[in-house]
């Protein structure tokens, strides 16, 4: 049976160390042979304590040691065929391969934040400094780090026999007898040395380092492994929140928020101006504090409501409260949304307490006073315990599908590809996407036909969220913008208080000390409901504002406990933690504090198309704002709606504004499903299609935008001098020579201040862009037709690539993405013109 | 903007790209899918008849058996190319069902029901396509509707088994009546220009017209490129080691390194280890032929086992201490026969119906996605030899026409982008599939009714599916697009042209087909715009030109547009490239604009100095 290169099968012919197979490793070209030489490296030992990791305020080394960092499976093994200069340098005698080159000695360290390993030897020639710059770069983290809240599972690795080398422990990993698996709480007497460790991170991460042996004669430390894998034991798996770096980190917060349209539904304002924005009427908001039931110590600790939700006008507080009581997290009928005239509207609700579930009076005058809000009186209860998986069933998909994006070795991933759908199906993780779509379509279309739509889950805090976000943005163009995306998430998941806190694992309570109760408290709901976005995505390209790189970066984004967006259950519990503590809260919208501008432009999806006919809605006006939320800044801009802080409804017209042309109908069988490969295969170079995948159609359709921005603004301008490269191709004519531009280029920006206002809006930084992007474009032209980089498939996510292309791609950005993040006013006037 | 009409945009362009075989400008656009658009223009015939297409049988009381909306009662149309049925109006208002099918398509013919069958609908024809899907017609026993159905249907869908004549034949004769106009698809390919292109003849390779009468070699081309260090009679002693004479002849150079893809058949060395000084000394030429490497390695298509079981029937392998400095390397793609059964899966899991819940795994058991990745990863590693280690590859199989054909193919598709844009796809598949004699004829069955014979098998099939995955993975390396594939896969059993017909390109040029029917590349090169990828300007900018594709399954995919087309349930809202387009066809009106915008300035500058020039005399 086929298994590849299948040189297994190689007959009785002289066995040679041939060409590597493809995607088949050979079973026993381990290459591990020639490893002597790599480990007698003095120089790099003493070398190795330079190589500190930069730290945070507030954070600490816990322990350092020296170590090989491996990629997973690396491409050499596997035939994605970059990397092979030597191979053609050695003239197809591979024997003489440099020696395990994928491996990178570094220093690892844990710290109270992150595990982080340094490479000793990052400044080879090879690795040219600006192919950093190309990926995704967190401003807290380096490459090869990751925060200790990432970290799921640690797996040990005992050396084996005493003469073999670490590295070929590392690479023997699949022997299961000596790989063991640390368990949070368990006190590990770790007997005999490590000599790897392998860690899956919870974003599909797996790290293989090995650990040089050495003789205690030539150095104090005897076990480098058990150093590191004693420490990050200790510390990656905290038992209370308040060991999260969060709390060490005291760097104040000056948040650069304030301008965007993120609406955090953190003030009953906030539900207001969504209400207004839907068209319900019948609905009111509730904000705790003002109720003084909720106020009386004795009677608040009843109830687990969140600061502010919204109850049927027809019900006085004080009824809503009580009925609240028979549900589970008395969590009764919260409205979230309203569709339509007639504004049919999404419910959330519990189910009914355990105990009360003989006596199903309760929920029934709730659903009557929620069927009384419906104009048509009209209603559907749709009851998702029943129809989608449980958190558990989530969770188990969600490991078996982790499992198959992390083989540890080529023959593990071999293993896996010969039977791959089949094992893909038996994940269930594409199943429960599909149920996820095909329930929310339910919903959407129950909306759409003008019926209240209730959807029920025990604690209405779970699957509840994923199908109440999604119904939403199937009908609502808004969420489908970066800011209306971040307000869906704050409404749904952070303000409905979705238990983030114990569904990400950021706590390891073992109050039972069993670890069944802690397996069954994590769950990675919000991953599912990510990927059903992605989902989307894929099926409607031109429908969102934010492409597929910002929900990975959402999903890391889950684990940096710097944050607080995604690290509580509930709202009482943040307040808390502030008043208790020093904890700065610091918004993950805040992309700024996390990436550089260069970062941020990979959020947007250059297919966006915001249709026209919406300029005058309100979701309009405020995706206007939303836009420019993503750029540099623009204060001008900010200051446009008197109305955010003071809301009139006398003033607003009692029916929603919410475009209803604009709902999407999407696919939901698992047919028409993918697996999303960039977060979850990102960490594999094996599957890296050089210069292939949605990379690079998306890099040629920003320079798309990039051209028509560029060739817009020389028509509004008169100004022909300046025009973009593809001109002068498609004419076939000779980009006039260089001195010319740029002594046009000095003129130009007078012009642009007259005719550009948003020139000025955005300052220094800004301007300097433009004018930058200018002459290297023509720098280009000089040198032929333009070259477009060639990209990883990940980008930006995935390894760096050769070649002097990152500089030209950043200028592709640079220039194109300014205007890009106004896709849609460019390609109106440009219809006008 | 109204969704009901982008909806309708949508459905249209996603029938534009599921069929094919109506998209000749004469003919309408009435597709074989159910609910086809309607054509304003032919309301008298129910379809456009192609050149020479003459009606056989018509029936107006036949019900279509649809897997999909049940039985509909309607007209069924035979022609000597096509089967044609259209439901009469339906009371729901609906579009009406309409299947169009040309007969080449049509694998099986059976009869069901016999004249004491009872029940709704069970007496009938069905039909057995190649394209994935089946087709089942009932017929009232009363009216004797059936037989005259059946005969025609035997006698036209399989002309060749009752001394008929294929489609292909008719249609150009009557095509060439009426003057087809344009350009000659049949001259896409000239072999001594396309080794030009190559840069052979130069030091050590020439041309050489032997087997002019394919008299050395019945299945090989005309014109072969060889090394120049072998003679004509050198090579007519070599071809006599290899099956079927088929020996080392190139396929493709670098030519910057020279390194080359050479293809052949087996060596015949039997259970003995037969050996030959000639064949030997010929691979130590084509190693010499390249003066960047100082070796020669051989891929054998086939699994190794295969390759030691022929060794039973005379064939073999090169062993490596026979031929000096070679490498043998096996790349474990299955026979024939084994992609003949894959492919029958396929057809299982994805007609007339999927069951969702266990989609993922039905399709894991038809193995096609691992025989395609076999395919691909053999492709890659024949770029990696060529491309990064410099050195020479020799690919053969048994005979050297199925698995060496996907290979070296796909290999040159990889590493020459030239065979990446429509022109050069088609001199790709004129060249190494049909004059090295891929056996069309064979492999397809045109016009024979041995449905069950064992020589057919999706081979080449195979090789559209490998070029549609490559085309995934690297959206924008192709000039064309997947309509482009389809439209082949299509032609390739519908025997309205010629390209695909006959084994060899002897028989080809026996037949005269020439000039006797017309090629599927004057039909394709004539309406050029819908095979056209909007993505495809990028790619002339990227740096990288060699493609390397992943070979895993996990990169692999099942090409649903193609086998899962028939199911209208199954059209999953297609985004295509509709953005793309519109944001070219935007920068295009603006550099217009721009034009207009430099000619009024430059008028105005030169009026300026003329005017200038006119006073400047006064001074």
């Amino acid at each position: 049976m086929a298994t590849g290169g299948g040189s297994s099968e190689m007959p009785d012919h002289r066995k040679r160390n041939t060409f590597t197979s493809y995607v088949a490793p050979l079973p026993g070209d381990m290459r591990a042979t020639a490893d002597t030489n790599e480990w007698c490296l003095p120089s790099d030992l003493r070398d190795v304590h330079l190589a500190r990791p930069r730290l945070l305020q507030g954070e600490q080394i816990v322990a350092s040691a020296p170590a090989y960092m491996y990629s997973p499976i690396d491409p050499m093994d596997s035939g994605s065929g970059s990397g092979s200069s030597s191979n053609s340098n050695s003239g197809g005698n591979s024997e003489s391969n440099p020696p395990h080159k994928e491996a990178t000695f570094g220093l690892l360290s844990v710290t109270n934040f992150k595990l982080a390993f340094v490479p000793l030897h990052a400044r080879r020639p090879t690795a040219t400094a600006p192919l950093c710059d190309l990926y995704q770069e967190n401003l807290y983290l380096g490459r090869n780090d990751v925060t200790l809240n990432n970290i799921d599972q640690i797996y040990t690795i005992a050396e084996q026999g005493r003469a073999a080398s670490a590295l070929q422990a590392a690479r023997m990993a699949s022997n299961s007898s000596r790989r063991k698996k640390l368990e949070p709480f368990k006190q590990h007497t770790i007997n005999g040395r490590i000599a790897a460790l392998h860690i899956i991170c919870k974003n599909f991460r797996l790290l293989k380092f090995a650990f040089q042996q050495q003789d205690s004669k030539l150095s104090g430390v005897s076990d480098h492994g058990k150093l590191i894998a004693s420490a990050l034991v200790r510390f990656a798996y905290p038992m209370r929140h308040d060991l999260s770096f969060a709390y060490a980190y005291r760097e104040p917060y000056y948040s650069t928020l304030g301008a965007s349209g993120v609406s955090m539904y953190a003030t009953k304002n906030d539900w207001a101006r969504e209400l207004i924005r839907c068209g319900a009427t019948e609905w009111q908001v509730v904000s705790s504090n003002s109720v003084q039931l909720l106020q009386n110590p004795l009677q608040a600790g009843k109830y687990s409501v969140p600061p502010h939700f919204v109850i049927p006008k027809s019900c006085s507080v004080d009824r809503f409260l009580d009925l609240s009581r028979a549900f589970c997290d008395s969590r009764a009928a919260f409205w979230v949304y309203s569709y339509g005239s007639s504004a049919a509207s999404l419910v959330r609700l519990a189910e009914l307490q355990p105990a009360a579930q003989q006596d199903t009076k309760v929920e029934n005058i709730m659903l009557e006073l929620v069927r009384k809000c419906d104009e048509r009186k009209q209603l559907k209860l749709l009851q998702l315990t029943d129809r989608l998986p449980s958190t558990q069933d989530v969770l188990r998909a969600y490991q078996k599908l982790r499992r198959l994006c992390t083989p540890e070795t080529p023959e593990k991933f071999m293993l896996q590809d010969d039977k791959y759908l089949g094992l893909l199906e038996k994940t269930n993780w594409l199943f429960y996407v599909s149920l996820c779509l095909r329930y929310s379509s339910e919903a959407a279309a129950t909306l759409r036909s003008s019926t209240t739509c209730v959807l029920q889950e025990s604690n209405g805090r779970d699957l509840c969220c994923v199908i109440s976000s999604l119904t939403q943005l199937l009908l609502d163009p808004h969420f489908r913008s970066i800011d209306g995306f971040q307000s869906l998430v704050q409404k749904e998941w952070i303000a409905l208080e979705h238990p983030f806190q114990r569904r990400l694992g950021h706590v390891y309570s073992a109050t039972n000390g069993g670890e069944q109760v802690l397996e069954s408290e994590q769950s990675p709901v919000f991953l599912l409901f990510l990927d059903c976005v992605w989902q989307l995505l894929q099926q409607f390209p031109d429908e969102f504002e934010f492409s597929q790189t910002y929900l990975t970066t959402l999903w890391d984004a889950c684990f940096m406990p710097i944050f607080d967006t995604f690290q509580f259950d509930n709202q009482a519990q943040r307040v808390r933690a502030v008043k208790d503590s020093p904890l700065v809260l610091r918004p993950v919208w805040d992309w700024s504090e996390q990436f550089t501008d260069k970062d941020k432009m990979f959020f947007s999806n250059p297919l966006y198309q915001r249709q026209r006919n919406e300029a005058m809605s309100h979701s309009s006006s405020a995706g206007l704002q939303n836009r420019r939320s993503l750029a540099v800044g623009q204060p001008g801009m900010a200051a446009s709606t008197p109305s955010r802080n003071t809301i009139n409804p006398q003033l607003f017209a009692t029916h929603s504004s919410v475009p209803q042309d604009r709902y999407l109908l999407p696919a939901h069988r698992i047919f028409d499903l993918a697996v999303w490969d960039q977060c979850y295969y990102r960490w594999l170079p094996v599957l890296d299609i050089r210069g292939g995948g949605q990379a690079q159609v998306d890099l040629f359709h920003r320079l798309l935008l990039g051209n028509i921005a560029k060739v817009q603004r020389c028509l509004e301008l008169q100004n022909i001098d300046d025009l973009p490269d593809a001109y002068y191709e498609a004419t076939g004519e000779q980009r006039p020579n260089q001195q010319q531009t740029s002594s046009q280029d000095g003129g130009a920006p007078n012009v642009d201040q007259d005719g550009e206002p948003i020139e000025y809006v955005d300052g220094v930084e800004r301007r300097r862009k433009t004018k930058v992007a200018t002459p290297t474009n023509s720098l280009n032209s000089v040198g032929g037709s333009l070259q477009l980089a060639t990209l990883s498939s990940f980008f930006p996510f995935g390894n760096p690539i050769a070649g002097d292309a990152p500089h030209q791609l950043y200028d592709i950005l640079s220039s194109s993405t300014e205007l890009l993040l106004d896709t849609s006013s460019i390609l109106d006037r440009s219809s006008i013109v | 903007m109204d969704p009901s009409s982008s909806l309708a945009d949508k459905l249209a362009s996603k029938t534009a790209s599921s069929n094919s075989l109506d998209s000749s400008s004469k003919s309408s656009s009435l597709g074989s899918k159910h609910g086809g658009g309607e054509n304003g223009g032919l309301r008298d015939t129910p379809f456009a008849y192609l050149d020479g297409e003459e009606d056989q049988d018509q029936k107006n009381d036949v019900t279509y058996v649809c897997p999909y909306r049940g039985p509909v009662f309607g007209a069924l149309t035979i022609t000597n190319y096509r089967l044609y049925f259209r439901s009469l109006p339906l009371r729901d208002q609906g579009p009406p069902v309409v299947v169009d099918v040309p007969l080449g398509v049509i694998a099986r013919v059976e009869k069901i029901g016999g004249a004491t069958s009872r029940g709704e609908n069970s007496y009938g024809i069905e039909i057995f396509c190649k394209d994935m899907r089946n087709l089942r017609f009932a017929h009232k026993q009363q009216n004797h509707s059936r037989r005259t159905v059946f005969e025609k249907l035997q006698t036209n869908a399989f002309p060749l088994s009752y001394s008929g004549r294929l489609f292909a034949f008719a249609h150009a004769a009557a095509n060439a009546v009426n003057g087809s106009g344009g350009w000659d698809g049949w001259a896409v390919y000239e072999p001594l220009a396309e080794l030009r292109r190559l840069g052979v003849p130069n030091d050590m390779w020439r041309a050489t017209k032997i087997n002019e009468a394919y008299a050395v070699c019945d299945s090989y081309p005309a014109v072969w490129a060889v090394p120049k260090a072998a003679s004509d009679d050198f090579l007519r002693r070599v071809a006599q080691f290899r099956s079927r004479c088929r020996l080392p002849v190139l396929s493709w150079m670098n030519p910057r390194t020279q390194a080359t893809i050479t293809r052949c058949s087996q060596p015949l060395v039997g259970v003995s280890g037969k050996r030959n000084a000639d064949d030997e000394t010929y691979l130590s030429y084509i190693m010499e032929a390249n003066a960047q490497s100082d070796k020669l390695t051989i891929m054998d298509a086939r699994p190794s086992a295969n390759a030691i079981a022929n060794k039973a029937k005379g064939g073999g392998y090169e062993s490596e201490d026979a031929y000096k400095n070679v490498e043998i390397n096996f790349l474990n793609i299955h026979n024939i026969h084994v992609m003949r059964e894959s492919l029958r899966k396929v057809k299982e899991a994805c007609f007339p119906t999927t069951d969702d819940s266990k989609w993922q795994s039905a399709i894991d058991n038809t193995l096609w996605l691992k025989h395609i990745r076999c395919v691909l990863a053999g492709a890659v590693r024949i770029v990696d030899k060529v491309e990064t280690m410099s050195t020479s590859v020799v690919v053969h199989c048994s005979d050297g026409w199925d698995r060496t054909a996907q290979l070296t193919a796909l290999s040159m598709l990889l590493l020459d982008p030239h065979y990446r844009t429509v022109r050069g796809f088609e001199v790709l598949i004129e060249k190494e599939w049909l004059s090295f004699g891929h056996k069309f004829q064979q492999r397809v069955g045109h016009g024979d009714n041995k449905h069950s014979d064992a020589d057919r098998s999706p081979v080449f099939l195979q090789f559209i599916d490998s070029v549609w995955q490559v085309g995934q993975q690297f959206n924008n390396a192709f000039e064309f697009n997947e309509h482009f594939l389809i439209t082949i896969v299509d032609h390739l059993y519908s025997c309205r042209f010629g390209t695909f017909l006959c084994n060899t390109e002897a028989e080809r040029v026996a037949e005269d087909l020439k000039h006797k029917t017309t090629s599927l590349w004057t039909h394709i090169n004539s309406s050029l715009d819908q095979y056209l990828n909007p993505l495809f300007p990028s790619f002339t900018h990227g740096a990288e030109l060699v493609l390397r594709p992943i070979a895993s399954v996990r990169a692999v995919r099942l090409w649903k547009g193609l086998y899962c087309r028939w199911n209208p349930g199954l059209c999953a809202p297609q985004h295509g490239c509709q953005r793309t387009r519109e944001l070219l066809s935007k920068q295009d009106l603006l550099f217009k604009h721009v034009n207009e915008l430099r000619l009024k300035s430059n008028n105005r500058s030169n009026n300026m100095q003329t005017t200038t020039r006119l006073a400047s005399p006064m001074h």
